[in-house]
């Protein structure tokens, strides 16, 4: 069986919809950073009526899982419609495969590890 | 610390309470009188087309949610413009004003009808309309607290005395005629305008979606069970009336619903009803005004109206768009609008363009399907597009039967068709002086989202100024 590492970079005040939504489809951990960043629009607020010519960091957070391949559709899709506002700064999934998991406790590896 | 959110009766409570209206009661009695119990089967498909565009509006607040304009905003990211300024303010500015006044000239008919006061109707209609502008203007929402108590007081009301008909239990003298007067199919289609009108305003509850719990399954459901319990609440009554009061008298009656009160109860009947309809007309009509300046403020804010209608007064209410919707409806109502025919033909006038306006809804969510299949739409409604094309053909339809009659139904058309070219003309020279935008251009989505912002307008209107220097 595959792994998958999920990233989500997103605006600061919608991890706990996220979090009950992933909870709620039976994913079993999630780690989260605060970070700071931009994307595309160089950190212009959406309203602005001109992009900023230099990058401007804004306050994100990124969501960080580890999942089986089978379930990581169905865990984009939850993310996808937890985040979606249809504003600018609802965020980008990474989805990028996964060579192993160990649980360092026990010494579990792969499926075990993440249960 | 969980926020306490709204479940699904509230979202029903709130359908019913915004769908049902004292005129519903009226276009009920004048379609009952011209068909019996036959009327049901108007009902019935009008409800049925009401439900696609109600589900259609569900799935565009899915793709563009927590907008205050909602049907602008996504005109105006499907169609552009042109097309958003002449349904919106065609659709539900000058509808609502049309519906809002009819409200209005019902409460006078109702008092005249059970007091007999020899007071002008048309004089208890401006003395509403004042009190409530005046209510407004102070930013007092008196009615908020109350209004779940008047739908359900309604609903209930509505539903007792329907069932009280229905089974031959009121005091008054039970009536004996032809149930059923239905000709052909023809006479049906020839009454769905008017039975369109009982169902139109479900997607008023779009804006609650914010408060309500799992809002991506209660609110189209909870749009949905609205529509089928007035549908079946609606059943009763015309079932009930046809055992208490003659069609005839039900089809030439201003006030149907107090007279089918008094039929059925004797005066206790007519002052039940007269306390419930009095409540219900100044709920709905004070909702429809403070409805209509908050929804200019919001075409002012996306920058298709006029930004006068952004002005707020010290007590935080936007001042011009309610002075202007009073205005619009005292006008409306000194000209002496009483006859059930003068009321049920305006509202045949006004509801061409709400159904416009759901046809646009519709079409909508088929152009967005086109253009942004991946969005990760919350909700989406089932079975492909048989859905948003069976509302816009069911709303086409019902246009082109507006009414029976071709000299009226050419008439509606005539006065609508004036409207809409008086306001195709304002929305040719906004878009070309004042948005300088193409007219038929849509506005991508993400733009529109961020119109809704409140410092969208300035900081592109300092932009434009600096650009000017």
């Amino acid at each position: 069986m595959g792994f998958s590492r999920i990233e989500t970079i997103t605006s600061m005040n919608r991890l706990s919809s996220v979090k009950s939504a992933l909870s709620k489809i039976g994913v079993t951990g999630m780690t989260v950073i605060q970070a700071i960043g931009c994307g595309v629009q160089m950190g212009t607020f959406e309203y602005e009526a001109e992009q900023n010519a230099e990058m401007e960091l804004l306050p994100k957070q990124m969501i960080i899982l580890f999942v089986e391949d089978e379930i990581v559709d169905k865990v984009v899709d939850v993310i996808k419609k937890e985040l979606y506002s249809g504003h600018i700064g609802d965020g980008k999934i990474f989805v990028s495969p996964l060579t192993n998991v160990i649980r360092v406790r026990t010494g579990e590896e792969g499926e075990d590890a993440l249960k | 610390m969980r926020e306490n959110k709204l479940g699904l009766p509230s979202v029903i409570s709130t359908g019913v309470g915004l769908i049902v209206a004292t005129s519903c009661l009226m276009s009920l009695g004048q379609g009952a009188g011209a068909l019996g119990v036959g009327f049901v089967v108007p009902m019935v498909l009008a409800c049925i087309i009401n439900i696609c565009t109600a589900l259609s509006m569900a799935e565009l607040n899915a793709i563009m949610p927590n907008l205050t304009g909602g049907l602008a905003q996504y005109t105006l990211a499907g169609f552009g413009p042109f097309v958003t300024i002449v349904t919106m303010v065609g659709g539900y500015l000058v509808c609502q004003s049309i519906a809002g006044s009819v409200e209005c000239a019902m409460f006078g008919n109702a008092i005249n009808s059970v007091f007999h006061t020899g007071i002008p109707s048309s004089v208890f209609c401006i003395l509403l309309l004042a009190v409530l502008l005046i209510a407004n203007l102070l930013g007092v929402d008196m009615f908020a607290k109350i209004q779940n108590f008047v739908a359900y007081g309604l609903i209930v009301s509505l539903v007792i005395m329907g069932l009280m008909g229905m089974f031959g239990l009121g005091t008054g003298e039970k009536v004996s005629q032809k149930m059923d007067l239905t000709q052909s199919f023809s006479d049906s289609f020839a009454l769905l305008g008017l039975a369109f009108f009982l169902f139109i305003g479900s997607e008023f509850v779009i804006p609650i979606a914010r408060s309500v719990k799992n809002a991506r399954r209660n609110i189209p459901l909870g749009m949905v069970l609205s529509l089928v319990i007035i549908c079946v609440m609606q059943i009763f009554v015309v079932c009930g009336m046809g055992n208490y009061a003659t069609w005839e008298e039900l089809g030439n009656s201003a006030s149907p619903h107090i007279l089918y009160g008094n039929a059925l109860l004797g005066y206790v009947g007519s002052l039940w009803m007269i306390l419930v309809s009095i409540f219900a007309v100044v709920s709905t009509v004070n909702s429809a005004i403070s409805f209509l300046s908050f929804m200019c403020a919001g075409m002012a804010k996306i920058n298709l109206m006029p930004e006068i209608f952004l002005r707020r007064n010290k007590r935080g209410a936007y001042y011009v768009g309610i002075l202007m919707i009073g205005a619009i409806m005292m006008v409306v109502n000194a000209t002496g609008l009483s006859t059930s025919d003068s009321l049920s033909f305006m509202i045949l006038v006004a509801i061409v363009f709400w159904m416009v306006s759901y046809v646009i809804a519709n079409i909508n969510v088929l152009v967005f399907r086109k253009k942004l299949p991946k969005v990760p739409r919350t909700f989406k409604v089932p079975l492909g597009a048989v859905i948003p094309v069976v509302g816009i053909f069911g709303n086409l339809f019902m246009i082109w039967n507006i009414d029976g009659n071709p000299a009226t139904r050419n008439l509606i058309f005539t006065i609508d068709g004036i409207i809409f070219v008086v306001l195709g003309i304002y929305a040719v020279l906004w878009c070309r002086f004042r948005l300088k935008r193409p007219l038929f251009q849509p506005i991508p989505v993400h733009e529109v989202m961020a119109m809704e912002h409140s410092l969208y307008l300035i900081a592109h209107k300092n932009k434009n100024n600096q650009g000017g220097k």
